[in-house]
């Protein structure tokens, strides 16, 4: 059924690339783009780490809305560790931060931002 | 080994018994360390606790390890005393004794007088009379018995009654003065602290290194990949300035301050993640990143690497969407 819905074609060769992850990224793509209402969201390749990412930028209407920020679909179901997550940063060329979308499978996704190093919290 | 801190180990525990120790270590060295000290007869009472100080097992390791302190086996810093010890000692008690005798017998007159005040004239009066109303009372019953000739009940009324005037001034010779049966009650006093006596040898059982405390038996953290973890993210965050707290109110293993806890309050909640490749359910992201947002900290991943004794961290916050 993947396969006649409109954002098949932008997923489909990382879809068959990683067939374990492409449920999270169908999720995630869906929810960034249609939902958060992200522009020029764009589906890149993590290499090494195995799976898809996103890269896009936020609505006009947030704060910094040019700056191009980095979401890694993920699994509930699945374990990670801290090498899995230093992996994801070096494929990303180490970006400052990036958005870890946690997909449950009842497709509700929950965001959250990592950052390498210890950053404090934003007031 | 002079100038440093002692810290008492005990049971293997740490713990500072020296208020100055225990200042030092706080505005110095970045310590906290916890109170646990309470009221020998109030020992339920946990409000308001005092010295000793104990130490978690990373706050006494990196004492010591930094070379500000030293552990001392306080269980074997009491060698038996010698005689001359001893007979000091003793002498020494004797005196207190004496010195409390003294102090008691001046007392004594103090309190009679006291007393003799509060018995009025008044209070004595009406003392009498109801003496005399229970005599008279007593009196009237015997005779009723006689005319009814009870023997039994007779046998026992006829008694002689106990006068309570006489038991009154019983209690008021207690009260005088008496040097001659002055109370042979005195107070031993057992100090807090025992490291005042004379056969208290701490040096020869004091310890400088980690190594050397745990070939004694004496300390054994850390001990396996779980403690060395700890102890690498403790030692870490504390090189960095950082003053470490308890974490286990935001459900972390340690809370991360920017100063002392009294003027500060954390912006982080540490979680200790023992190696590399250790698991991570991405819930523990979730409920971590969720919870430290909504009290404004960020969580931090502490990730050990034990081959390279290198410390990695990841800063947790909620996105702010979804």
């Amino acid at each position: 059924m993947l396969e006649i819905h409109p954002s098949y074609p932008a997923l489909a060769s990382l879809i068959e690339k990683y067939p374990a992850h492409r449920g999270s990224l169908f999720q995630t793509y869906n929810d960034i783009l249609l939902a958060q209402q992200w522009r020029d969201v764009q589906v890149i390749d993590l290499g090494d780490c195995r799976r898809g990412a996103l890269r896009g930028k936020r609505p006009k209407t947030a704060t910094d809305p040019e700056s191009l920020l980095h979401v890694i679909p993920c699994s509930l179901a699945e374990s990670i560790s801290m090498a899995w997550i230093q992996n994801v940063f070096s494929a990303l060329d180490n970006p400052h931060s990036v958005y870890l979308a946690v997909v449950s499978d009842d497709s509700s996704i929950v965001y959250y931002k990592l950052s390498p190093g210890i950053v404090k919290p934003s007031i | 080994m002079k100038g440093r801190i002692p810290i008492r180990i005990a049971n293997k525990r740490a713990y500072i018994w020296d208020v100055d120790d225990l200042d030092k270590v706080r505005s110095e060295h970045h310590i906290c360390g916890l109170l646990v000290g309470t009221l020998p007869h109030l020992s339920q009472q946990n409000v308001f606790l005092g010295l000793p100080a104990q130490l978690t097992p990373e706050e006494a390791t990196l004492l010591v390890e930094k070379e500000y302190a030293v552990f001392v086996d306080d269980t074997n810093a009491y060698p038996e005393p010698s005689l001359s010890q001893f007979q000091q000692w003793n002498a020494e008690q004797k005196r207190y004794i004496e010195h409390q005798r003294a102090a008691l017998e001046s007392e004594n007159v103090k309190s009679s007088e006291v007393a003799q005040l509060v018995v009025s004239e008044e209070a004595v009066r009406k003392r009498k009379e109801r003496e005399l109303r229970r005599q008279q009372k007593a009196l009237e019953l015997r005779r009723l018995q006689e005319v009814e000739g009870d023997g039994a009940v007779h046998a026992i009324l006829s008694q002689p009654i106990p006068t309570p005037s006489a038991d009154v001034q019983a209690l008021f010779s207690d009260l005088r003065p008496t040097t001659s049966s002055a109370p042979a009650q005195y107070n031993i006093c057992i100090a807090a602290s025992s490291s005042s006596l004379e056969w208290y040898s701490p040096e020869s059982c004091s310890y400088s290194t980690i190594d050397a405390a745990r070939t004694a038996g004496i300390w054994d953290f850390p001990s396996n990949l779980q403690d060395r973890a700890r102890y690498g993210v403790f030692k870490d965050l504390w090189e960095q300035g950082y003053f470490l707290g308890g974490g286990i109110r935001f459900g972390g293993d340690y809370l991360v301050y920017p100063g002392d806890p009294l003027r500060y309050h954390s912006h982080f909640c540490a979680t200790v993640i023992e190696s590399p490749t250790h698991t991570i359910r991405p819930m523990e992201i979730v409920a971590h990143g969720r919870l430290g947002t909504a009290t404004k900290k960020t969580h931090l991943f502490c990730g050990w690497d034990d081959e390279k004794k290198t410390v990695s961290y990841v800063s947790i916050e909620w996105a702010g969407f979804g």
